[in-house]
């Protein structure tokens, strides 16, 4: 994984001028990307870059003022309504949104359920999967992940880097076209944190299609076949990450990069 | 005492009356609650601010006097509409209206808490997964606002049972009243209004058995709360 891309695989995900006001201010000021499969892109940036908008706004979390997301080539459609943009078929985006699973920051999990539970409700409830298929492949990931010996278990009874392994086998049950992970590592003890980034290697490992919005430089160097830096809601540098964190294109980033832009 | 095994197969008729218009009240309160609640936290003001008017007045004026204002006014509503006269609204039919107004109109203000106490990631990460509006809800919401509600509803349960007692008044042929009755003919109304007590404990006893329960249930998973 050191040449830019995988540029003979096909596009996974494309976003295209992602523009986000919040009130009078503009968080994203006209973002694009193109992922392909088995790409992982590490995005950086200080905080209030915006780098976490722009990945809520690929799964329409955030709603962008404008631009253009297309999930294998499928257009997420858009209109006007009351004078603000909306999802023109809430249907296509649910639909959508099961293919981008999402790791979170304060990982989420639903704390009514046990882990297994919160493993097979997407597969049951979104894809439609049966119960025993879904937990058949439920129990797959979370070995994957090595929770699998907390299955009965509530995730308020489990650390947070349990937690969040759950929440990563959770996404990849769906059997996601894109992994989004937003900071997935920012809420941990410093001594959990290795043990999710193991999981992460991994899965970059195998060729998983990842955006991952982190702080974690090394895993950004190592894991990660680009490397996108934000600063003010635009893209400052981009490139191969080992090449771009030596020779930095743009001052902001050299900056981040010697810890002076906190 | 011998009046007391005479007369309790009447007592029991009323305690079975009890019984079914507090759970009535129970069934139809809820549903009302939960969309009043709903309608509360509604972004269009033309829900919820109706919803809010609704509920302040409910809440504001004494439980007696909305009882009477269904019990007969609402007959005389009713019979001005109706060219032919004569409709009369039953005891139950009033009780059950009345009862499940208030029980609705409080309920709508615990519900409306307990879906605030859900946290937004929970919601955020059923949206994120695909579910829709309706499925969130559904799995997510639903099963976590029961642990903050349960003990808030339970109080409301409690308090619709006694309320039934007020029923009687208009003619509800329920425990208050078969107690008053036989108390009456027999002249022992020590007797009849304290087993009429001891059945009205009977009903609160088994309820909280039941509510700490289904709060135990309901609260599985949740630190602190098992």
């Amino acid at each position: 994984m050191t040449t830019n891309g995988n540029g003979n695989a096909a596009v996974a995900l494309e976003v295209n001028e992602i523009h986000k006001t919040f009130g009078t201010h503009e968080v994203l000021k006209g973002i694009s990307l193109t992922a392909h499969d088995h790409d992982v892109v590490a995005i950086l940036g200080s905080s209030g870059s915006g780098k976490s908008t722009f990945l809520r706004c690929i799964n329409l979390l955030e709603t962008p003022t404008s631009g253009e997301v297309r999930v294998k080539g499928e257009q997420i459609r858009m209109t006007i309504r009351r004078g603000e943009p909306a999802p023109a078929d809430m249907k296509q985006v649910d639909r959508i949104r099961s293919k981008l699973a999402m790791v979170f920051q304060q990982f989420n999990l639903w704390q009514h359920m046990t882990i297994l539970d919160n493993v097979v409700a997407g597969q049951v409830h979104v894809l439609g999967r049966d119960k025993h298929e879904a937990t058949a492949k439920a129990e797959e990931m979370l070995k994957k992940v090595g929770v699998s010996d907390k299955v009965g278990h509530y995730p308020s009874q489990l650390s947070g880097g349990q937690q969040q392994r759950v929440a990563i086998a959770r996404a990849l049950a769906m059997d996601p076209e894109v992994m989004l992970f937003d900071e997935p590592t920012s809420a941990l003890d410093p001594e959990l944190v290795n043990e999710v980034l193991k999981v992460m290697r991994g899965l970059a490992e195998e060729g998983r299609t990842m955006l991952v919005v982190t702080h974690e430089m090394g895993f950004a160097r190592e894991a990660a076949n680009r490397l996108m830096f934000l600063h003010q809601g635009l893209v400052e540098d981009e490139g191969d990450p080992r090449e771009v964190m030596k020779n930095p294109n743009s001052e902001r980033f050299r900056q981040f990069l010697t810890g002076s832009l906190k | 005492m011998a009046h007391v095994t005479e007369y309790l197969p009447l007592l029991l008729a009323g305690l079975r009356t009890t019984l079914l218009l507090a759970i009535s009240t129970m069934v139809v309160g809820l549903i009302l609650g939960m969309l009043l609640a709903l309608a509360k936290l509604s972004k269009s003001p033309w829900l919820s601010r109706p919803a809010y008017a609704f509920t302040n007045f409910m809440r504001g004026i004494p439980e007696f006097l909305v009882l009477l204002l269904i019990y007969f006014g609402g007959t005389q509503v009713l019979n001005g509409m109706l060219p032919e006269g004569g409709f009369e609204v039953s005891p139950f039919g009033a009780g059950l209206a009345a009862l499940s107004v208030i029980f609705g109109a409080y309920a709508s203000e615990t519900f409306r808490a307990a879906f605030q106490s859900v946290p937004k990631g929970q919601i955020e990460a059923g949206r994120a997964y695909g579910f829709s509006t309706w499925k969130t809800f559904r799995y997510i919401q639903i099963p976590q606002i029961w642990r903050v509600a349960i003990p808030g509803l339970g109080n409301l349960w409690q308090g619709s049972v006694k309320d039934t007692a007020l029923v009687s008044i208009v003619g509800l042929d329920d425990l208050m009243r078969k107690a008053q009755q036989a108390s009456q003919t027999t002249r022992e109304p020590f007797t009849f209004f304290f087993v009429a007590s001891l059945m009205f404990l009977a009903i609160t006893l088994v309820s909280m058995w039941i509510i700490a329960r289904l709060e135990r249930r309901a609260s599985r998973g949740f630190a602190g709360a098992r």
